[in-house]
């Protein structure tokens, strides 16, 4: 269906692959896969060994020494290598613990989103007529909502807080997942796919278990990657609203919205969580394009 | 062309389900999130006097009323009256419309204008600095975060270099970052997708021909390229400017641009439940008549797809 | 004269910007004065409404003072002067007598009466006219004009504050046969007042215009035009004033008043704020309902790191529930105390066993409420207390005002209408007002006799004895008593008012010429 455009466009879209070419590409996809997941498995460890890593106290105070710039001795004795905040904290040490942040909902949001959406996609495969109908008109009317502002509505009623973060998110991206899942289903169930299954004398079970679910698994996979950067910017994006994770909790979106007034004079409060948190989303969202060209370069045609 | 008044009918069908079902959807969390009528009154305003302005509001009858009375409006373009404004929703909105027109156009048109020659530049040059240079800058503004990449712009090029000013709407300076911002994800979709296609065309036969024969590659190149590329480029833009109010609420906020994101998110928090009703219903409409068009080309030139 | 003068105004602004911009160019030495006839204000949010009785919101007073005028004027020395009425005495105890001004004229010309005073004031709490300030003039039984130059108020109790209730929001004076001729809503659209301005034209988001009133009583100012843009975003309204774009600017916030002062054009004015900003405390939650934890809370703030820090020094740590200037401010009282040792031994002697005391707060709807709240959670956390700040829409905030169901406090900062205790402390937290979360027998007797009494020495002492009992109770937790700061031109020559009773009159404005 022409209304899901993958919300990340290969650089190399409409491009057939050829040959040789592929091979090289999977080969040097490979690599660039292992680097990306490399970044991530290293985020993860700087949020789970946050306390070790952070110089100081992220939520301690010094308000005699607020809106101090990146220095060896600040006016408590201590190093603050990316500055002090309008209250004194210690820049470096929120952004290390904004990881944690940043990580967990995003996980949260890509497993429960995903978990609905494949029940969704499921669901509609299998039932085609009426459910699959009505779960699919609810997809395309996701899609012509603007999210964010069901997300701010949602959050003025619930109030700000970790589960309905996650839920909004999760909300946000089942989409993807369902639109797979549903394909998949009907792929499983259409004609020509049981006359193979007849003709290969397979039982059914081991052709699922030996091609269909591989091949879901790594859409999945490609998917929940690509998931993962847009639930970490949209989590930083409604931070920055000031609907995300409350204070003195830092995260990374929440910095960049305290920073805000003080561009022209304290710039690193905004600057650096910002930045982190573009990284963050370059290579996620990266290593999703390169997972995609070496699990299933089928995937970008749709 | 036999199936395809049943696929008209059937895209509008959907359309207009998807439309209702968004409709109801902001009715009904609107309605959740609260009361606007203290809002509006002094915090030591009495009983009597809240009751007085939710009767007059029409809030006081049950939910279910409500409903009704919003669908039968709805139907006949009636969006109700602004709590906050006390004028007709429709109204308040197409005041800030304009405005978040001005500038989802500009941030299109620039992204159309700027990437599809770097895109071209960049295939012509493959594998040199500029070529990665260039796609380097695209994949940043395809996976930045929105807002931060306006505070980047708001931080350089306004307070650094004093080239913009830092947010307002105003003359053509002030339309500069904020247009930047709400395009930079189109605008690297393009350049990416112009670089591919120029590849793909410069590795095809005809260019070898065209070589051979002496003809300016660059002008075969073109050619062929937008003819290739002219349709995901068209397709891609057409969806984006469709999904404009969702890009723009950001940009909006960090720019401070009086548009009707910004109009948006305020009457969310004013709980004015007329304008947020109305703005999303506009948004969701312009997003399903551009997919609606899109869809239609398709179907036209691709007559597989009608069956889907 | 005025004629030529217009016509310039008019003709250079079609020539477009070189109307507003002043004769800084010339460098330093002229930057201080200027030929501009013209005042242009940025302040932090549109306008709503014109109708004076409509709206109690900063952005609509500032001007609604202006177009219209009162019965008795505040100024910035905080006393009483006369308005539209020229004396004003109290005849037995509940008859306030004014005389009023001859010869003022409204704008469109009608005379100004007694019958329009009677009509305005009326019409506040007149259920038919649907007002936003029917509560202000409570007091009054009736009103009679004998003739066009009296006005004779009847006040149901004694009411020794009437002339400062007539004063401030509400006592706007609207032409009765104007306001009877065309309507409620046309009258808002196209406001009629017989104040220093007069309505031009408005457009919503981009400006209003108002004119000089020539006729005005008390003189006409100093500008022909007076220019309000609405800029609510901090950064583009104090960059407007660094450029020379804005004479005036307000809601300026302390970390950047350096910069307005630091730059060579312009330069920072406040008033202090007539009124407290306060933590206010929902006294039923435990554990707030004893008063030896909130008086642990208020021993465990460091008002004075927080005055120096986060508010620059532009503000002051009170002392008592009453703020200073207002009528009966102890002035031998000490600030409040900052001792984190006593306030942990309270604590114990309370029996405080970690219950949770959350602060809710908004986020830029009263000044650095939420950086306040962050930094007085860590100094509470510091002496033991389990602290936790919520952050709310000013929606809910509205919603849980109402409902009286906040969960522990909130920030207020409670105006001092009439400079007196009367129009802060008692209206605010009496029985059956807005903040009625805690009750005491004494205080309560207090307050009301206080305020129905025209002895001023008895009402001191029952002031004194309210104090004492509040600063052992502390329904509410004063912490500051901010500056309201404005960024000026260096050569706008004008006083702010508290309250944000913003007024460009003679006697507070006039541009410094060269």
């Amino acid at each position: 269906m022409v209304s899901s455009i993958p919300a990340s466009v290969p650089a190399d879209a409409a491009l057939p692959l050829g040959g040789a070419a592929a091979g090289t590409r999977r080969r040097r996809g490979s690599w660039l896969v292992v680097a990306g997941l490399s970044f991530v498995g290293l985020l993860i460890l700087i949020a789970t060994a946050a306390p070790l890593l952070a110089p100081q106290d992220p939520i301690r105070q010094s308000l005699r020494g607020r809106l101090a710039a990146p220095t060896w001795e600040g006016t408590d004795g201590r190093a603050h290598l990316l500055g002090t905040d309008h209250l004194g904290r210690d820049v470096l040490s929120r952004v290390v613990y904004g990881a944690r942040v940043s990580l967990v909902v995003g996980f949260a949001a890509v497993l429960v989103g995903g978990l609905i959406g494949s029940v969704a996609g499921l669901l509609a495969g299998f039932s085609r007529g009426r459910v699959d109908a009505v779960i699919m008109t609810i997809a395309d009317a996701q899609l012509a909502f603007p999210f964010i502002l069901l997300a701010i509505g949602i959050i003025a009623v619930l109030g700000p807080s970790f589960p309905t973060l996650v839920i909004v998110i999760a909300l946000s991206g089942w989409v993807s997942y369902a639109r797979i899942l549903r394909s998949q289903v009907l792929v499983l169930r259409s004609r020509e796919f049981v006359e193979s299954i007849h003709a290969l004398g397979g039982s059914l079970t081991r052709i699922v278990l030996r091609h269909v679910l591989p091949n879901v698994l790594s859409s999945i996979v490609v998917i929940a990657t690509l998931e993962l950067a847009r639930a970490i910017v949209l989590e930083a994006t409604l931070s920055f609203l000031g609907l995300g994770i409350q204070p003195p909790t830092p995260s990374w979106g929440g910095m960049v919205h305290e920073g805000r007034e003080y561009l022209d004079s304290a710039w690193w409060i905004s600057t650096f969580p910002g930045i982190v948190l573009m990284v963050t989303s370059i290579v996620v969202s990266r290593t999703g394009d390169w997972l995609r060209d070496v699990l299933d370069p089928t995937l970008r045609g749709e | 062309m036999r199936g395809f008044l049943p696929f008209l009918g059937h895209r509008l069908f959907r359309a207009f389900i998807a439309l209702w079902l968004v409709s109801t959807v902001v009715f009904v969390v609107m309605r959740l999130s609260g009361d606007p009528v203290p809002l509006l009154l002094p915090p030591d305003a009495p009983r009597s006097e809240i009751f007085r302005v939710r009767t007059e509001l029409g809030l006081d009858r049950p939910l279910p009323v409500q409903y009704g009375v919003f669908l039968a409006n709805l139907a006949r373009g009636d969006f109700g009256r602004s709590i906050h404004y006390r004028e007709p929703a429709f109204n308040v909105v197409r005041g800030y419309l304009a405005a978040t027109i001005e500038l989802g156009l500009t941030a299109f048109v620039l992204a159309a204008l700027v990437a599809v020659p770097i895109g071209l530049f960049s295939a012509m040059r493959r594998n040199t600095l500029v070529d990665h240079a260039a796609m380097g800058v695209a994949l940043v503004g395809q996976s930045a975060p929105t807002f931060f990449l306006g505070i980047l712009f708001i931080l350089l090029l306004s307070l650094k270099a004093d080239l913009f000013p830092t947010s307002g709407r105003g003359d053509w300076r002030h339309l500069v970052l904020p247009a930047l911002t709400l395009g930079a994800f189109t605008m690297a979709s393009i350049a990416r997708l112009t670089r591919s296609a120029v590849l793909e065309v410069l590795g095809a036969d005809y260019i070898r021909t065209a070589r051979a024969k002496g003809v300016s590659e660059l002008w075969v190149v073109a050619k062929h390229t937008l003819k290739n590329a002219a349709i995901p480029i068209v397709t891609i833009t057409g969806l984006q400017f469709g999904t404009l109010l969702g890009g723009a609420v950001v940009t909006e906020t960090v720019f401070a641009w009086p548009g009707i994101g910004r109009l948006a998110i305020q009457s969310i928090y004013n709980r004015d439940y007329p304008v947020v009703q109305c703005t999303v219903f506009l948004a969701a409409l312009m997003f399903i008549v551009i997919n609606f068009c899109v869809d239609l080309i398709y179907g036209f030139l691709d007559p597989r797809i009608r069956s889907g | 004269m005025e004629l030529t003068r217009r016509d310039l105004l008019k003709g250079a602004a079609a020539l477009g910007a070189a109307a507003t911009v002043p004769l800084t160019a010339g460098g330093p030495a002229h930057a201080q004065t200027t030929q501009k006839k013209e005042l242009v204000i940025g302040q932090g949010g549109d306008i709503a409404f014109f109708d004076p009785h409509m709206s109690t919101s900063s952005n609509d007073i500032r001007v609604s003072f202006n177009l219209f005028d009162n019965l008795t004027s505040r100024h910035p020395d905080g006393k009483l002067y006369p308005g539209l009425a020229t004396e004003w005495k109290l005849s037995g105890q509940t008859t306030w007598t004014f005389k009023l001004r001859q010869g003022v004229k409204y704008h469109n010309g009608d005379p100004f009466s007694s019958a329009d005073a009677k009509f305005s004031i009326e019409r506040t709490y007149d259920p038919a006219a649907k007002t936003r300030v029917a509560t202000v003039f409570t007091t009054i039984d009736r009103i009679e004009a004998p003739d066009p130059a009296t006005l004779v108020v009847h006040t149901k109790k004694p009411d020794p504050l009437l002339p400062a209730r007539l004063a401030f929001y509400a006592g706007q004076i609207v032409p009765k046969k104007y306001v009877e001729a065309v309507g409620p809503d046309t009258f808002n659209r196209k406001p009629v007042g017989t104040g220093p301005v007069r309505f031009v034209s408005w457009t919503k988001d981009d400006r209003l215009v108002l004119e000089a009133n020539p006729d005005y009583w008390g003189g006409r100012i100093d500008v022909d035009r007076v220019i309000v843009r609405a800029i609510p975003e901090t950064a583009p309204r104090i960059a407007g004033l660094l450029k020379g774009e804005l004479d005036v600017i307000t809601q300026l916030p302390p970390d950047q008043g350096e910069k307005v002062n630091a730059n060579a054009s312009t330069k920072v004015s406040g008033a202090l704020y007539a009124g407290l900003y306060v933590l206010a405390v929902n006294s039923k939650v435990q554990p707030l309902t004893n008063p030896l934890v909130k008086q642990a809370l208020s021993l465990a703030i460091d008002r004075e790191a927080i005055v120096k820090e986060l508010w620059r020094g532009r503000g002051i740590v009170p002392s008592q529930p009453i703020a200073k200037g207002d009528n009966h401010f102890e002035a031998s009282l000490p600030p409040l105390a900052y001792n984190p040792a006593e306030a942990r031994e309270r604590l114990k002697k309370a029996g405080y066993k970690g219950e949770e005391v959350v602060i809710e707060t908004t986020v830029g709807y009263t000044a650095n409420d939420k950086p306040m709240s962050e930094a007085i959670q860590a100094m509470w956390k510091d002496v033991g207390i389990n602290a936790k700040v919520e952050v709310m829409e000013y929606s809910v905030r509205a919603q849980k005002m109402r409902d009286k169901s906040f969960k522990g406090l909130w920030w207020s900062d409670p105006t001092s209408t009439l400079g007196d205790p009367d129009g802060m402390m008692w209206r605010l937290l009496g029985p059956g007002g807005p903040q009625d979360y805690w009750r005491h027998a004494e205080w309560d007797e207090l307050g009301n006799a206080a305020r129905f009494s025209v002895d001023e020495k008895f009402r001191a002492d029952a002031y004194r004895k309210m104090t004492k009992i509040f600063l052992e109770h502390f329904p509410w937790v004063p912490v500051i008593q901010p500056y309201e700061d404005y960024g000026l031109q260096k050569y706008v020559e004008w006083t702010p008012n508290p309250n944000q009773q913003f007024e460009i009159r003679r006697f507070n404005f006039k541009m410094r010429r060269a």
